[in-house]
């Protein structure tokens, strides 16, 4: 997806690594999704409020999803098993997890090679995401639908990723996928109803 | 099938009749002590029919031939039955009718009334009509003058059904001797479990799960030999202390003996208490059990040309260990299907069974939500307060009309989040024919000041937050 690559240092999900997202949201899926549309099988744990319709909208295969909405006390186990099997693990942890756990499932995780992707918090994350800002556009004081989001996104981490990096982009975007938002079709904050973007350029272009 | 022809030589029926076990001051235990009873009866006759609690029904003639005529069979039935402590009656007879009536006239000086073949119609004929099920017809015949059977009998067929209708058609055939149907005799159920014993209980895996491998392929034998396979099977393991644990794994036919001790020894490692622990804190398997669940008939395998996506083994074996650890529901697909809530649109299927949407894709869904998809769907639906700006609550009329624009939203006990935009109401009335179904509700859009979306549901004047687009 172009618009996740640019947050990710060398714009891809390294494997072995653990990606942390502060919260479980659109952001997640779509990185699950990511993953998924390249072949990957992704293993969804202790998220049992996941819109997979949305995940599926921005390119996640149903067909190699695995879900594990209540994982219980014995998650590290779970989550364990599932990265042996699975290239992208969602997991949001049911508790806060202890050092010892972190680092068998790092071990477990560089062994598989997969990609555990957290929502939540994971001190020695690889690289941590947070949505800042979201705007939702489509909606006015009584009509209209949710159509498409802007949000902005900002990635930082450890090492190569320390740089801090912010991008805009459409999470959805009106197809359902993820898109670099260009700056002109950010809506403004404080307008109730967006502009209408394309009419915009297509004048402007004209 | 075979259709009773007039010529045809009757059935010799004999029923046995538990006067204890029959009849509702029975008590509960009854049941168990009857199917302790056809045990017993299954010994002489293996075809029997169970008519009602307490009464069981088969054909006398082979059996009786046998053991050496009826009366003999009968009294040897009786003893049999009397060593489990409970008393019986039998009565044999041509025909079902007259054979229970028989019985029921048995006294416990002498159990067996055996009516000779050819005397049915005269014992039939001496009977009062107080013994036919239907009371309102007995009281109306008798009031017409028709004492016994044997009245009823006599009358022409033609004449009794225009007269009686239905009902007294089928006392009219009684009263002749003729049964509504034959004999629906039950099979006894072949057991096909297998189950190893360990004395002393194993503390081990190993020797447990090379166990499994053997009574595996028993079972496999066992379901081969009737043509058989089955669609689960359930492994249980009883443990030193007494508790068991079992556990449900896909089988379709396709595992092999080495497949189901694999499944059993990852069934085994969940409950040890930490991986690598040798030990089982429950003190050793006693007993493992495979039952074969869902026995069908078995018709082959053929796997599909196209479509089917071919699991990975790797994820396979992944979500299978997770089963073996929190069980059969615990690891779920996603099947994305049609409806109109968000909440139906995507159903889960445990990993192993068929993936086939409860609603299907294809047909229009008008009234569903269009444009993006929510990110978050809660499975229950959290409560929530919106409010205008007085601080009222929104309410919507039975005609959809809103009592103020929506100003506040307080989603459980988290602080209120300011209304930036909305839209709604969309009204739903959805499967109004089925009252268990039936729902209504007006559906919203609310975005909130911290950049989120809402879709808000209005049922029976309470708020529900059906799902957060974030």
């Amino acid at each position: 997806m172009p618009g996740l690559r640019d947050l990710l240092p060398r714009g891809a999900l390294a494997r072995g690594s653990v990606l942390a997202v502060q919260e479980f949201g659109l952001l997640c899926l779509a990185l699950a999704a990511g993953a998924s549309a390249a072949g990957a099988w992704c293993g969804i744990a202790g998220v049992p409020e996941a819109g997979l319709l949305a995940a599926v909208g921005a390119g996640l295969d149903a067909e190699r999803t695995l879900l594990v909405p209540d994982p219980g006390t014995a998650w590290p186990q779970v989550v364990a098993s599932l990265l042996e099997g699975c290239e992208l693990v969602l997991l949001r942890p049911p508790a806060a997890a202890p050092v010892q756990v972190r680092r068998r499932l790092e071990a477990v995780l560089r062994r598989a090679g997969g990609v555990l992707l957290v929502a939540g918090d994971w001190p020695g994350a690889q690289v941590r995401l947070r949505v800042i800002t979201q705007r939702w556009t489509g909606l006015g004081d009584g009509h209209g639908r949710v159509r498409a989001c802007c949000a902005e996104v900002t990635a930082d981490g450890r090492g190569e990723a320390a740089l801090t990096r912010t991008r805009w982009l459409w999470l959805p975007a009106e197809d359902g996928g993820v898109a670099v938002a260009d700056p002109v079709d950010i809506p403004v904050t404080d307008a109730p109803f967006p502009r209408p973007a394309a009419g915009l350029r297509a004048v402007s272009a004209g | 099938m075979r259709t009773p022809r007039a010529d045809a030589v009757p059935p010799r029926i004999m029923v046995l009749c538990c006067p204890q076990l029959c009849g509702p001051d029975a008590g509960p235990q009854a049941a168990r002590w009857f199917e302790r009873v056809i045990t017993t009866v299954t010994g002489f006759c293996p075809d029997v029919e169970v008519a009602e609690p307490g009464v069981c029904a088969f054909g006398a003639r082979g059996p009786a031939r046998y053991f050496g005529g009826e009366a003999v069979l009968a009294a040897k039935i009786i003893t049999a039955v009397a060593e489990l402590g409970v008393e019986s009656r039998i009565g044999v007879a041509d025909g079902m009718f007259a054979a229970r009536l028989a019985a029921r006239q048995a006294s416990p000086a002498s159990p067996a009334l055996v009516i000779p073949a050819g005397g049915t119609a005269g014992f039939l004929a001496a009977q009062l009509v107080t013994v036919l099920a239907d009371q309102d017809l007995a009281g109306l015949l008798k009031r017409l003058g028709l004492g016994t059977l044997g009245d009823l009998a006599a009358l022409p067929a033609g004449d009794v059904a225009s007269r009686f209708g239905a009902a007294g058609e089928t006392a009219h055939r009684l009263a002749r001797g003729l049964d509504s149907r034959p004999l629906a005799v039950r099979r006894p159920a072949d057991d096909l479990s297998v189950a190893r014993e360990f004395d002393p209980p194993e503390p081990l895996a190993e020797p447990v799960v090379f166990a499994a491998r053997a009574l595996a392929e028993q079972l496999h034998e066992g379901l081969a030999a009737r043509g058989l396979t089955c669609v689960r099977v359930q492994v249980r393991a009883t443990w030193a202390d007494g508790t068991d644990n079992s556990r449900r794994w896909r089988h379709d036919g396709l595992l092999t003996a080495a497949g189901v001790a694999d499944r059993v020894r990852w069934q085994l490692d969940g409950w040890r208490a930490a991986p690598g622990d040798g030990q089982y804190a429950q003190g050793g398997i006693a007993v493992l059990l495979l039952v074969p669940d869902q026995v069908v008939r078995a018709t082959g395998h053929q796997l599909a040309l196209w479509g089917e996506a071919v699991i990975s083994d790797r994820a396979a074996r992944a979500a299978m260990r997770v089963q073996a650890m929190l069980g059969h529901e615990a690891v779920l697909r996603p099947v994305p299907g049609g409806g109109r809530n968000v909440s139906e649109q995507v159903s889960h299927v445990p990993f192993g069974e068929k993936r086939e949407p409860p609603l299907a894709v294809g047909p229009p869904w008008p009234g569903r939500i269009v444009g993006a998809a929510p990110g978050v769907v809660y499975p229950v639906p959290r409560e929530a307060e919106v409010t205008d700006e007085a601080r009222h609550l929104v309410t919507v009329s039975g005609r959809c009309v809103l009592s103020a624009a929506p100003a506040w939203l307080v989603v459980e006990r988290e602080p209120a989040r300011r209304v930036t935009g909305w839209a709604g109401p969309w009204p739903l009335s959805e499967r109004w024919w089925d009252p268990a179904a039936a729902r209504r509700r007006a559906r919203f859009q609310l975005i909130t000041d911290d950049g989120r979306a809402w879709l808000a549901v209005v049922r029976d004047g309470r708020w529900l937050i059906e799902a957060g687009y974030w």
